[in-house]
């Protein structure tokens, strides 16, 4: 919003903006280090080099008759000397000026040999620094030549002047890149920011632009887009899921209408009244079926609670299940083989961690859809195979089966097959069955069943993580 | 709901009328419910909130408790606390609308007996009630003798007037539970749950062919029926005592 109120202000606020201001910043600091390190570097130099002459200018003089000397001194004073010494003196050894332009001893100065860098203070003049090499000469007499720093401050002031005048070209140049380059970003950004706009409005076909993905920006827009395909996705689901929800609680309440209405308008016996409110319950409770089903989907989907969640054994699990649809399964001319417990050594290793209770409607779930869509004469096996750490556990039939085309959508959420339709019961059952298996991170996957090659009923196999504990033990 | 067969459901060795306080916030609902266990033979007094429940359970004794989860004031799980604290040990059932096993466990920590989830047809209840009022028989016995059948439970022997009946394990559970509630209404969800201890609604008959397939063996031809199917609500071991 504060984009649209105040353009001028966006380019400011964009973060290509801030991170070309830190940009600067960090130039001007390299800029400075680079002139501090010039700098030192030349200051070094120089020394070096006028320490160098003096060192020289001594030794040639030193050299010479003291008579030669004195006469050098007077004559150099004025002439040629001056280029590369500036200043000339001897002195006794008491330290009284004998001749040259240097006329008093310059306090601090030591007779060593050494380059020593004095501070001079005329009576007459600012004070001012330089360089000055003493020397002991033949006739008990002391040798002085001094240098001016001269040249270096010259040079100091060069890098100094160099340094401010380029760096505020060098300041201004990024400053212009950063805002030229932040301005094309916060097109590219206020492009999204109305696509998001139109988006939130209502259009949900709408995307971002996102091109061929060429940079993050563009592969972030990608990626929203990608969400947005989902999201788009699973409303139309939601949508068709509430519309066929709303036609399956329809038929029975209408159907439970019609025969209150025909038993109120006119007058019954007691029997009929009696079968028409049993039937009217039983319509009745079909719909809270659904509608059970369907809020225990969404508590176990939303809930993601693990309370129950303890180490159980799924040998036994499948076991006991079993146990308990054997008889209807023999009712109904089915075999329902167990083939889990078979093996011993596969069965103590089955241990994992989940909800007992959950998981036991997973089995019934699974069971009552096999026996429902079996014929008589067929059978229901359960099977598993071990892996290293999973186990995968198999329910499979030899029944009328899931064409191939359909089987991942029975997998989507709320699916209900039209076989299903007509067979009572929530028709919910599988949706349920994945919303457990999901909380518990179990894949379920369908495959062909163990019939016939031309009508092979269908398998539903779940991958599950055995505990560790039990691989140990 | 039935009316010639509620008769039956009364239990004929039960003496006056069992009391029970109703604490449930929706008052047609209530008023139902309070009509149904009127009929049934039950005296039913009923208050809208907790704190009233709590108060009613405090200065009368009932019999039995039905307690809504959810109520004004003060919710149905610390009803039951404040009464388990002031030691008043009434049986409590449990009214809810969450379904969750999480919740069903919590509500049976705290205290309660028995647990029923919203909607819930009106013969589970009265079954639940009379099962919770007329506890199992003796659990230490180690023979059960209801009618003509005898139950060894130590042999895991079954017989029926001289005539030995074969069972298999999950028979043999199943009329052990029967015969520890003889004369009384028991329905299928009560039998998934305590018999095989399950807590789902499964989507086939399951517990009717159970029923079928021991009800073969305990009643044979010429035999009194013993086991009784009971319409639209569940089963009964009908025997004189």
């Amino acid at each position: 919003m504060s984009l649209s109120e105040n353009p001028r202000l966006g380019v400011f606020r964009t973060a290509t903006f801030r991170l070309t201001l830190a940009f600067v910043a960090a130039i001007i600091c390299g800029m400075v280090l680079q002139f501090v390190l010039l700098f030192v570097q030349m200051t070094h130099f120089e020394a070096e080099r006028s320490s160098g002459i003096l060192h020289r200018e001594a030794d040639v003089l030193v050299q010479e008759t003291p008579e030669r000397l004195e006469y050098q001194v007077r004559e150099r004073a004025s002439n040629e000397l001056r280029v590369v010494i500036n200043w000339v003196g001897l002195f006794d050894g008491h330290y009284r000026h004998i001749a040259g332009d240097l006329k008093t001893w310059p306090e601090g100065l030591e007779v060593d040999g050494k380059v020593h860098r004095l501070t001079l203070s005329p009576t007459d003049d600012a004070p001012y620094e330089m360089r000055f090499l003493a020397v002991r000469v033949p006739g008990g007499r002391i040798l002085v030549l001094a240098h001016s720093l001269h040249l270096l401050s010259e040079l100091r002031f060069m890098i100094r002047r160099g340094a401010l005048l380029s760096v505020f070209p060098v300041v201004v140049f990024a400053l212009l890149t950063g805002v030229v380059l932040s301005h094309r970003a916060l097109a590219r950004v206020k492009t999204m920011h109305e696509a998001i706009d139109r988006i939130m409005q209502g259009d949900v076909h709408e995307r971002l632009p996102a091109a061929r993905e060429r940079d993050e920006l563009e592969r972030l827009a990608g990626s929203v887009n990608r969400m947005l395909d989902r999201l788009e996705h699973l409303m139309d689901e939601i949508r068709d899921v509430g519309n066929d929800i709303a036609h399956d609680l329809r038929t029975p309440l209408s159907r439970v209408r019609a025969r209150l209405e025909r038993a109120t308008s006119s007058p019954h016996d007691a029997d009929y009244l009696n079968s028409v409110i049993e039937r009217a319950t039983l319509d009745l409770d079909q719909c809270f079926s659904v509608i059970t089903a369907l809020l225990r989907i969404g508590e176990i989907e939303n809930g993601r609670r693990r309370a129950g969640f303890a180490q159980v054994n799924l040998a036994d699990l499948v076991a006991d299940i079993v146990d308990l649809y054997e008889p209807i399964a023999e009712t109904n001319g089915l075999a329902l083989i167990n083939e889990v417990t078979a093996d011993p050594a596969c069965a103590e290793a089955m241990t994992t961690f989940g909800d007992r209770d959950l998981l036991v409607e997973v089995l019934a779930n699974l069971f009552d859809n096999a026996l429902k869509f079996t014929p008589a004469g067929g059978r229901v096996t359960v099977s598993a195979v071990s892996g290293p750490g999973m186990i995968r556990l198999r329910v499979a039939d030899t029944g009328i089966g899931i064409p191939e085309a359909e089987r991942e959508a029975v997998l989507g959420r709320f699916y209900r097959s039209d076989k299903s339709r007509h067979v009572p019961g929530s028709g919910l059952g599988l949706s349920l069955v994945m919303a457990i298996l999901r909380l518990h991170g179990v894949d379920l996957a369908i495959a062909d069943g163990d019939g016939p090659a031309e009508r092979p009923g269908c398998a539903f196999e779940m991958v599950f993580q055995l505990s560790v504990v039990s691989e140990s033990a | 709901m039935i009316p010639d067969q509620s008769l039956s459901f009364t239990p004929p060795e039960m003496p006056g009328k069992a009391s029970i306080l109703f604490v449930e916030d929706d008052d047609t609902l209530a008023r139902e419910v309070v009509e149904e266990l009127s009929a049934r033979g039950f005296s039913v007094s009923h208050v809208s909130t907790g704190q009233a429940g709590l108060e009613a359970a405090i200065s009368e004794s009932y019999d039995l408790m039905v307690l809504d989860r959810m109520l004004p004031l003060l919710d149905g799980l610390s009803v039951i606390e404040k009464l388990r604290n002031q030691n008043i040990r009434s049986p409590v059932l449990v009214l809810s609308a969450l379904s969750a096993v999480d919740d069903r466990v919590t509500g049976l920590k705290a205290g309660g007996d028995d647990y029923l989830t919203k909607p819930f047809a009106m013969d589970e209840l009265v079954a639940r009630i009379e099962a919770l009022l007329r506890r199992p028989n003796d659990t230490r016995a180690t023979m059960l003798r209801v009618g003509p059948l005898d139950m060894d439970l130590i042999d895991r022997t079954v017989m029926r007037e001289g005539r030995e009946i074969e069972l298999l394990p999950r028979e043999f559970r199943l009329l052990e539970y029967l015969m520890r509630r003889p004369n009384q209404v028991l329905t299928r969800t009560m039998l998934l749950e305590d018999v095989w201890n399950y807590r789902f609604i499964p989507q086939t008959n399951l517990v009717d062919v159970h029923i079928g397939k021991l009800r073969r063996k305990v009643d044979g031809p010429g035999e009194t029926p013993l086991i009784h199917s009971i319409r639209g609500s569940g089963f009964m071991l009908r025997v004189t005592l």
